[in-house]
């Protein structure tokens, strides 16, 4: 596989991957402990993220074998921009303006320290 | 004049702080996740290169499995694994457009541990974004206090 497509592959599935999660554990409170914890593997939304983060995880290894670490890392944050418009899609989260700009300037400082290598 | 009430009705004050308390928790559970994150992705990163030397070609599937066989990358998904138990806490407790760009936090600690365990230089151009990061981040905390859960 195309090492590109591959890291594009893993940004977008690791961003369903967390939309996943949260749907999964969003109304639960964890609050008691490893018992809470062991009834997640019965939710579907938790099996789903864990699917999805486990081949990002794989893409993403075959990305940054074949790739600079330095091009491949800032293109990781295009991932908080597809998590944030999937959680208004589907949690109906409200979004700040002051998260877009904070977002925007997260990705510029993770490209600033990845261009310098 | 808010402080005045408080010294007044100490049961009050005891409500406060056990707030506070429960409130820190998930950015104690986020922080630590984020820790772990970094040290299991350098890890990780040790035994893909090595990986990388001895069996580059295949299916991608096959190269997924190879990578799962080397001892570092194992270790680093072990960490890793600690990390997301953390991570799947402050995730029900917070907003995940506000807690997924926290994670930037991770290139942060990568560099400092990369300059105080390895004796790695940072240069300018680095100390920059590692600033900018952190900007974001702070912004970002702004950003959820409007956050319902």
């Amino acid at each position: 596989m195309n090492p590109l497509t591959a890291l594009w592959l893993s940004i977008v599935l690791g961003a369903c991957a967390q939309i996943f999660l949260k749907r999964g554990v969003g109304h639960q409170q964890l609050a008691g402990g490893a018992r809470s914890y062991l009834s997640l593997i019965r939710s579907g939304w938790v099996w789903a993220w864990g699917i999805c983060f486990l081949f990002a995880t794989g893409l993403w290894m075959v990305a940054i074998s074949a790739m600079q670490v330095s091009y491949a890392f800032p293109l990781l944050s295009v991932g908080y921009l597809v998590v944030a418009v999937l959680s208004i899609v589907f949690l109906k989260e409200r979004i700040p303006a002051s998260r877009w700009v904070a977002i925007a300037v997260i990705t510029v400082g993770v490209a600033l320290i990845f261009k310098s290598q | 004049m808010s402080t005045g009430s408080i010294v007044e009705k100490p049961e009050l004050l005891m409500e406060r702080s056990a707030m506070v308390k429960k409130s820190a928790l998930w950015q104690w559970a986020a922080l630590g996740a984020i820790l772990l994150g970094s040290f299991g992705h350098l890890l990780i990163k040790l035994g893909v290169s090595a990986a990388t030397h001895n069996g580059g070609g295949g299916s991608v599937i096959a190269r997924i499995g190879h990578y799962f066989l080397q001892p570092a990358a194992v270790t680093g998904l072990a960490v890793y694994g600690g990390g997301t138990l953390l991570w799947i806490y402050a995730v029900s407790q917070r907003n995940i457009s506000f807690l997924y760009p926290l994670t930037a936090l991770t290139y942060v600690t990568v560099a400092l541990g990369g300059k105080f365990i390895f004796g790695e230089a940072i240069s300018a151009e680095r100390w920059l974004g590692i600033g900018v990061v952190m900007i974001g981040v702070a912004m970002l905390q702004f950003s959820a206090r409007g956050d319902r859960s």
